[in-house]
């Protein structure tokens, strides 16, 4: 990292950058659906990424800019971490074509993940929509490999139509194993070989019980949040065993450049998981 | 804190020697382009600084964060750093500037420091200076006044026959070997003290509540629609206010190839909370967004919270230091804190 | 488009004084040169003589859509290109040449005795996204230099490139550029689309919005503006944006927005 090769007059010193990245190798890359793509990692310099689930990488290309990701792997599975990208601007439009061999570079951890402690002992929900699958599936890895630590496991995972549907392979395997983690998924829009249901997420609370006890964690597109709240509510789960990961525009990922602000709450910093009583009074959390 | 004095007949070849030591950055004027207004620009003469200045167009934090700053180089190699800081003085800054460099200090060093701003400021003497000209819409003579200033190495107060400097750090007294200083007596400390004081009674502005009363006020009024929409009716989301304010610290970062179109760097430049795409990000599917303050309101109404209240309790006052310059800037003249607290006070 | 194989460029020109493409003989010899070792120009009339034969991988058009006679080959450059970009301000929005939209009586004063001649006949100036899907738009009267190294720099490797939606204010204030309020003056600075780093109130100038709006202007806080503290009259204060945004205005003509897909 002494030379940049550009001949410039900046100087190398010792003062640490915190926008500085670290190069990761990709161990795999595989398109899953038209629009996402699945990466494999593996830091460079040997140092590993310590996370832990919930939390974010700052993900880049140079030239192109970097983006917020959720680790979408459990830190149980040390070797490598995985991320999803889905294909929206130009950042992740520059990650995703990028294949095996080539480099991503990445800061990180940032932010705040889920309570794990919090969740230990007891019945846990999670409710993902879209690719909110890919920040939840950390932790989803995470109890399935410990799974005697955790009481009743329960997945909704709904998705636009059956093509848009993320980790195929996982899902297959959570269908079968019911009495690992209770799946129910949904999508918006089925098609001729779906027989599934059909409908928005909500619907899946009618297929299953959840206790009052239980820890929940939701992800999702931004207008999800409230109308899982409100069924959370009608199931008397208190606000503060109900876990929400956010989405904002967090540039920095290190509490400054304000873009991902709620209200007074960095998202990057303070987030990108909240409880929903801490965030409840916040006018801008819910769109 | 030790006091110092200088005469007026001395303090000219006190400049020319500090000026000769290392770079000086301080109020000058720029007949070309700024008129009869200031800018904070690096003192090539003694001749040049005017500490008489009301106040400048774009505030001293420029000297620490820069409107675009370059963080990181990268190329066919690989990737590297940028900080590079100057060992330099920055001489004639206003209090209240400087408490708006103790709020920039906190929040860059909060939780991940940032370098990029520290670095520079480290290297920095910041040498304050004593309002002789108050500008038309200050009005840190009543908002915030119980906010000390203290990021600086030393100050500066005009006083008769010449200037009590006072030293608050090693790189404050360390400028004292370039002057004929002696020590300050007690009549030139109290006048210093005196002219200090009644700097704070000049402003032609005034706020009548309390930071707190005002604070708690203000984000009470968070869903007051209709007075939002008032107060940003004639907004242009153009961002003026934020980019003139001394306590805006919000930025962008984009990366830019060289010509090469090989190696290129990663730069950040400041980035105004007003403007439309501040809070907007891409959901995918058929180029769909979501912006998290869509309307124009929405975003006045956050920079009011963020100056009045959200970082009160993080800074210990509130996030507006009273320099006015954002009621200056503002075209059609609805920025003015002193009339947006005025309007919220009234419910 | 990768950076190894050199792209192919092509410049052409419709309703326009053709600054756009002297606009680019300008653009400094290091970044003309730079690029040269990426872009290939194959057609070019400001420079060589040459045409374009068979597939342009970037065409540049610059100039207003004005004459229906005009749309086929507008539509012919756009099935030989992969890019098609509108270039300075008449191709991207109509600009200057869009001043015509509202006004009649025109013709005899500029032409005279000529006015009837079919080679002047025309209609509405709209930009050419009117006519054929448009990819990127340089902006600007003349084209923006940085924005054009920008957008060609952005193609080379993929990119959607950066093209600000904030006022020309924020340009202006970062660079402690007085304010033409304070001064007396008016400007619609505050409604007119960056980018351009804000020479012109640099040089004491208003800011004639000439590389458009934002993409929500506060239309009437303009004409508030200019009247109250700019001192334009009534009428000229509702007109004064006109001269570069007739045709993003909310007044604009039919068919002045882009054409749809």
């Amino acid at each position: 990292m002494s030379n940049c090769g550009n001949g410039c007059s900046c100087n190398d010193s010792a003062i640490d950058n915190v926008f500085l990245p670290r190069e990761a190798e990709i161990l795999r890359a595989e398109q899953v659906t038209a629009s996402e793509k699945h990466f494999t990692l593996k830091m460079k310099d040997g140092k590993g990424m310590d996370f832990q689930p919930g939390q974010i990488a700052e993900v880049g290309v140079f030239g192109y800019g970097e983006i917020p990701l959720g680790f979408a792997s459990s830190p149980t599975r040390t070797h490598s971490f995985d991320l999803v990208v889905r294909t929206v601007g130009r950042v992740s439009t520059a990650i995703n074509k990028l294949e095996k061999g080539q480099s991503l570079w990445v800061r990180g951890p940032l932010g705040s993940g889920f309570n794990l402690e919090e969740m230990r002992g007891h019945d846990v929900l999670i409710v993902a929509g879209g690719i909110g699958l890919c920040p939840t599936r950390s932790l989803i890895q995470y109890i399935l490999d410990r799974r005697s630590e955790f009481g009743k496991f329960t997945l909704f995972f709904g998705a636009r139509t059956p093509k848009d549907q993320l980790f195929t392979d996982d899902l297959v395997q959570w269908r079968k194993t019911k009495d690992v983690v209770e799946y129910h998924e949904t999508v918006d829009k089925g098609d001729d070989s779906w027989k599934g249901n059909v409908g928005v997420i909500t619907t899946l609370f009618a297929k299953t019980k959840i206790s009052p006890d239980t820890r929940v964690v939701v992800c999702g597109p931004p207008v999800m949040y409230k109308f899982v709240i409100r069924e959370l509510a009608k199931l008397g789960v208190p606000e503060n065993h109900v876990y929400l990961d956010l989405e904002r525009r967090m540039k920095c990922g290190i509490g400054k450049c304000g873009h991902c602000q709620i209200n007074d709450k960095y998202v990057c910093v303070d987030g990108p998981v909240f409880t929903y009583s801490d965030i409840k009074h916040l006018e801008e959390a819910f769109a | 804190m030790p006091a110092h004095f200088i005469h007026e007949t001395d303090f000219r070849e006190f400049l020319k020697s500090l000026i000769a030591s290392k770079p000086v950055i301080g109020p000058v004027v720029e007949p070309k382009s700024t008129g009869d207004k200031f800018i904070f620009d690096d003192v090539t003469s003694a001749e040049q600084l005017r500490l008489d200045y009301d106040v400048s167009l774009v505030p001293p934090k420029a000297v620490f964060f820069p409107p675009v700053q370059k963080l990181l180089e990268f190329g066919p190699n690989g990737v590297k750093s940028c900080i590079n800081p100057r060992e330099q003085v920055l001489l004639g800054v206003h209090f209240y500037d400087v408490k708006a460099f103790d709020q920039l200090d906190k929040l860059f060093n909060d939780k991940f420091p940032d370098n990029n701003y520290l670095a520079n400021r480290r290297a920095t003497t910041v040498i304050a200076s004593s309002v002789q000209t108050v500008s038309k819409h200050a009005f840190w003579g009543s908002f915030g006044k119980d906010v000390k200033a203290k990021g600086h190495d030393g100050f500066l107060t005009k006083v008769q026959g010449g200037y009590v400097y006072e030293t608050f750090s090693q790189k404050g007294e360390a400028l004292l070997k370039h002057g004929k200083f002696g020590n300050a007596s007690t009549d030139q400390v109290s006048a210093a003290k005196r002219e200090n004081d009644a700097a704070m009674d000049k402003c032609q502005e005034k706020v009548t509540f309390t930071p707190a009363e005002i604070s708690t006020k203000t984000r009470a009024s968070f869903s007051n629609n209709e007075m939002w929409k008032e107060l940003s009716k004639d907004c242009f989301s153009c961002g003026s206010c934020n980019i003139v304010c001394p306590t805006c610290y919000c930025f962008d970062v984009q990366d830019k190839w060289g010509l090469d179109q090989v190696s290129g760097e990663r730069y950040r430049t400041w980035d105004a909370c007003l403007t439309e795409d501040f809070a907007k990000v891409s959901l995918g599917g058929a180029g769909g967004h979501e912006n998290f303050r869509e309307a124009g309101a929405q975003r006045f109404r956050h920079r009011a919270m963020r100056k009045l209240t959200y970082l009160n309790e993080k800074l210990g006052g509130p996030a507006c230091i009273g320099c006015g310059r954002c009621t200056s800037a503002c075209v059609p003249n609805i920025a003015n804190p002193v009339k947006i607290i005025n309007r919220i006070m009234k419910g | 488009m990768s950076p190894k194989t050199k792209a192919k460029v092509a410049f052409f020109d419709f309703t326009s004084c053709e600054g756009c493409q002297i606009e680019l003989t300008n653009l400094g010899e290091k970044a003309f040169m730079g690029l040269l070792d990426h872009i290939e120009i194959v057609e070019f009339r400001e420079a060589m003589s040459e045409k374009a034969q068979g597939r342009i991988d970037i065409s540049f058009i610059e100039g207003s859509f004005s004459r229906e006679a005009d749309r086929k080959r507008l539509e012919d450059i756009r099935s030989r290109s992969n890019v098609v970009i509108a270039f300075g301000a008449c191709a991207a929005t109509g600009g200057v040449t869009a001043l015509k939209n509202h006004m009649s009586d025109y013709s005899e004063a500029v032409y005279g005795k000529d006015a009837k001649m079919p080679h002047l006949d025309s209609s509405f100036a709209l930009p050419v996204s009117a006519a054929i899907k448009v990819d990127y738009s340089v902006l600007g009267c003349p084209m923006s230099q940085a924005e054009f190294v920008e957008i060609v720099s952005s193609l080379l490797h993929g990119k959607e490139p950066v093209i600000p939606n904030h006022p020309v204010c924020v340009e202006c204030k970062k660079k402690s550029t007085l304010c033409r309020y304070g001064q007396g003056d008016h400007c619609l600075g505050m409604v007119a689309r960056a980018g351009c780093g804000a020479p012109c109130p640099a040089d004491g100038i208003p800011c004639e919005a000439c590389r458009g709006f934002v993409d929500h202007p506060n239309q009437e806080a303009l004409v508030k503006v200019l009247r109250e503290k700019g001192g334009l009259s009534e009428e000229r204060a509702f007109n004064k944006s006109r001269i570069f945004t007739a045709n993003l205005r909310s007044d604009a003509v039919k068919g002045a927005g882009a054409r749809k897909e």
